[in-house]
């Protein structure tokens, strides 16, 4: 059963600016949040102050348990989270770096076993990764790495998964596995918080929270009319939001 | 792309410094050993094996120290000498000189420790600086800017002192350089120990660089306890670089370049990075070794110019095929 | 003969009376019109000899490193090789530079106007040539009893060396790392007039960079070294095996006679008088 995660954040405040105001969050456990707004909203640093990444001004707690109450190895087999633009690992074959997801498994020290060799294999499948795992990560495209860095967080095999952008240089038919993969662990009654950049699938998720200058403007369904008339403020009239094939579609105009 | 596996690949290294400890042995001073001379015997025993051993463990200390500190700072051109260790160990030598003679007391304190005491030394304050100035290990950049202002502000104490008594000057130099010439059993048994404990601290950490290599972020999100496993590996990477720069002077390049040839052939977790680093670091610096003593018999190179040849000319090879292989 | 009448003539009538033609060590020529009375020196070894021919007080300033004779060091220091202060050289208004070979100045001081004259004693045929020189510099002409005075100097010393001590082998260490002074080093020289062997032979130049392997192979029965490079000498591997270790015929100088060991100048007898009680102190009883 996946934990419930509440933050309630005053301020994150990095080199005299203050990034986040007034945070008051609530991320339910078995659910696809999408947490969207305009460049320089403060979404990736409200991803990383809810993993526990980013100091911050207030708490955040876990299945009831302040975050910072909990064991490092702990609190990372209960979440996983990926970043935006991860560079390095380049001498690495891919396999390697996907084990590495399962570092929160193992005692320090001890050689991978044979469960987390499957779960390595399951989560590079579940990404199309497998067939390169020998290849190092320097020598694939854009898009082959970033399915190997997200075949890594599922590796961890966390309740939680945070993930900020996850679907950066994934064409169409790759972002449409990626849902399908969020469905599926979500309907295995894990939870999902993915910060997304593509209006067009945020609208499928549970819940979408909006962001905008540091602070939470509306978090809601993403069928509700009032969360479609404050996408149109925040990003503007030039937005389009129809229903297409029974989904819900945002269109720039 | 060479992939090679990193079993044959340790044996391939350990074989090629087994090869480079004969030549050593067989090349000296006086050419190709006469083994029927007894006081050759002397000679082979005392001096050339330990000396050719004793460069063997330098260059794996420096190997080890130039793949922990570039896992370290996820930076590939990162070299033992960061952190201020070799302006550290070049000033405590050179205060070491110039005030041998002027007192009693600093001779008999200096004939105490020695001169590789005084370097060991040196390289921990210099390190130690490093991180005082930089307000503990939390934030890469600033121990790396720390680093550099250390080693400015040393290396300005060292010039000081060489205008103070201006006759160690050729000495320093042959500190700067490189030198292998002084070394015997006792050399090699100290760096051997500092080795085996800068591997197995380097083992126990290895799991941190990994991670480490994903950034930042995600080694904490793995639950990796950064800041402790900093210090040990600074620690560890001290040491390492302490006890070479203590008996050999400042050799370039190795600890830079020993990684990187592993890396480009072998791709593998930092554990067996850092000990196919000391190999292979080994190996390079034997051979320069080699080369050094034996190019203008009995004359000798400095150790330090062959290998920044050697690595220098190994850089370039690099570049060229990296840029080669981006042209897609 | 002719020819040599004609140059003659042609030089008293071009050149002022008193003026004198100078070559100097980089084969170029420099006119002195008149005996210089400021004179600036840059090399140690050179204000030694100026000041060994008598015209100390003629001297306005010197390099960092010239310290002796003492009356030197109230003089303007006036930099390294590297670091010449020629503005404040310029400023001293000198009649004549004197540098050294390897100087980096000369070019910038002869585009001011100053002349200049460079010069290197690195032998005693250097150190007699150079007295000559410089004394043809100041106008002054005993340079030629002040050579012979420090000849005779060194053969003194030569004659204090007893007979036992005579063809022993020395090796002579200049610095660590490790240098040593050959056959053909004016140190070498010194050691041939004090009738001492050296293990380091001239075709390897005179300070080659050795291999420490060497020295336990030729076995010396004296070593001489400065104190800065004396630490751990007897630790050396293989080194206590030479005789010179272990009979303790080890000569350590004191720092503060390391200018007079290593400057080719007039105080070479010096020099020489040190090494030969090295000798008698060590080989003689």
């Amino acid at each position: 059963m996946s934990p419930d995660l509440q933050a309630r954040i005053q301020r994150v405040r990095i080199d005299g600016r203050d990034l986040l105001r007034d945070i008051e969050l609530d991320i339910p456990g078995h659910r696809w949040t999408a947490i969207v707004g305009p460049n320089g909203a403060g979404k990736s640093t409200l991803l990383r102050a809810i993993a526990g990444l980013q100091r911050c001004e207030g708490h955040v707690q876990l299945a009831g348990r302040p975050l910072a109450d909990w064991p490092a190895p702990a609190r990372a087999r209960q979440i996983a989270w990926m970043g935006q633009q991860e560079t390095g690992a380049d001498d690495l074959l891919a396999l390697d770096v996907v084990m590495l997801g399962r570092l929160p498994h193992r005692p320090w020290l001890a050689p991978p076993t044979a469960a987390d060799r499957r779960a390595v294999q399951a989560a590079m499948e579940a990404t199309q990764s497998w067939a390169w795992r020998e290849r190092r990560l320097g020598s694939l495209s854009g898009g082959e790495r970033q399915r190997v860095l997200l075949a890594r967080a599922l590796a961890v095999d966390a309740p939680l998964m945070l993930m900020d952008e996850p679907l950066a240089h994934l064409d169409p038919p790759h972002q449409a596995e990626w849902m399908a993969l969020v469905r599926g662990r979500v309907a295995a009654g894990h939870g999902v918080v993915s910060v997304l950049h593509e209006l067009h699938l945020a609208l499928q998720a549970d819940h979408l929270v909006l962001m905008a200058e540091g602070r939470i403007v509306h978090a809601g369904a993403p069928a509700d009319p009032v969360t479609h008339s404050a996408l149109q403020r925040i990003f503007g009239p030039r937005l389009h939001i129809a229903q297409l094939d029974g989904r819900w579609v945002a269109l720039p105009l | 792309m060479i992939n090679i596996r990193p079993g044959l690949l340790l044996a391939l290294l350990l074989a090629a410094g087994a090869a480079c400890v004969l030549a050593g042995v067989l090349v000296g001073s006086t050419g190709w050993a006469d083994l029927r001379d007894e006081g050759m015997g002397i000679i082979l025993w005392e001096i050339r094996l330990p000396r050719s051993l004793g460069a063997w463990w330098a260059g794996a200390l420096l190997g080890m120290a130039g793949a922990m500190s570039q896992g370290l700072f996820r930076n590939p051109l990162a070299d033992p000498y960061l952190l201020g260790s070799a302006s550290g160990a070049g000033l405590a030598v050179a205060v070491a000189l110039a005030l041998t003679g002027v007192s009693p007391q600093t001779s008999s304190l200096l004939a105490h420790i020695g001169l590789t005491g005084m370097a060991f030394v040196g390289t921990l304050l210099g390190v130690g600086l490093t991180l005082m100035l930089a307000r503990g290990v939390e934030q890469t950049l600033r121990l790396l800017l720390a680093g550099v202002v250390v080693g400015v502000v040393l290396n300005a104490l060292t010039g000081l002192a060489t205008l103070w008594a201006p006759d160690i000057l050729r000495a320093m130099q042959a500190f700067l350089l490189g030198n292998t010439g002084l070394l015997g059993w006792s050399s090699v048994t100290v760096m051997a120990a500092c080795g085996i404990a800068a591997l197995v601290i380097g083992l126990l950490a290895s799991p941190a660089l990994d991670a480490l290599a994903l950034g930042e972020a995600t080694a904490a999100s793995l639950g990796v306890r950064l800041p402790l496993l900093r210090l040990l590996l600074i620690l560890a990477f001290a040491l390492a670089t302490g006890a070479a720069v203590a008996q050999t002077g400042i050799v370039a390049f190795v600890g830079l370049v020993a990684p990187h040839l592993v890396r480009s052939v072998c791709p593998t977790l930092h554990g067996r990075l850092i000990g196919l680093s000391a190999a292979a670091g080994g190996a390079l610096l034997l051979a320069a070794d080699v080369l050094a003593r034996g190019l203008i018999r009995p004359q000798e190179l400095p150790v330090g110019l062959v290998t920044a040849l050697l690595g220098g000319l190994y850089l370039l090879v690099l570049m060229h095929r990296r840029s080669g292989s981006t042209q897609r | 003969m002719l020819e040599r009448l004609i140059t003659t003539l042609l030089l008293a009538v071009a050149l002022p009376a008193g003026a004198v033609e100078i070559k100097d060590d980089l084969g170029q020529v420099t006119q002195i019109p008149a005996p210089p009375q400021r004179i600036v020196s840059l090399l140690p070894s050179l204000t030694e000899t100026v000041c060994e021919l008598g015209a100390c007080a003629r001297l306005v300033g010197v390099d960092r490193y010239s310290n002796f004779p003492a009356q030197v060091n109230a003089l303007p220091k006036l930099g390294g090789m590297e670091d010449t202060n020629v503005e404040l050289i310029a400023s001293l208004k000198p009649d004549v530079v004197l540098v050294a070979v390897s100087s980096r100045v000369s070019e910038r001081l002869k585009a001011l106007g100053i002349k200049v004259v460079a010069l290197e004693p690195r032998s005693y045929k250097d150190v007699q040539r150079v007295l000559g020189i410089i004394g043809q510099v100041l106008g002054v002409d005993d340079a030629q009893r002040v050579w012979r005075h420090i000849e005779a100097g060194v053969a003194a010393a030569a004659s204090s060396v007893p007979a036992r001590a005579r063809g022993v082998k020395v090796y002579y260490e200049v610095a660590s790392g490790l240098y040593a002074a050959g056959e053909s080093s004016f140190v070498g020289e010194t050691l041939a007039r004090l009738g001492a062997g050296n293990i380091i032979p001239a075709n390897l130049g005179p300070f080659p960079k050795i291999n420490p392997e060497y020295v336990v192979k030729a076995n010396p029965a004296l070593i001489m070294i400065g104190a800065r490079g004396s630490e751990g000498l007897t630790e050396r591997p293989g080194w206590n095996r030479i005789d010179a270790v272990k009979r303790g015929r080890i000569c350590v100088f004191r720092t503060e006679d390391g200018d007079i060991l290593a400057r080719p100048g007039p105080r070479m007898a010096e020099a020489a008088q040190i090494m030969a009680k090295c000798l008698r102190e060590k080989v003689g009883p």
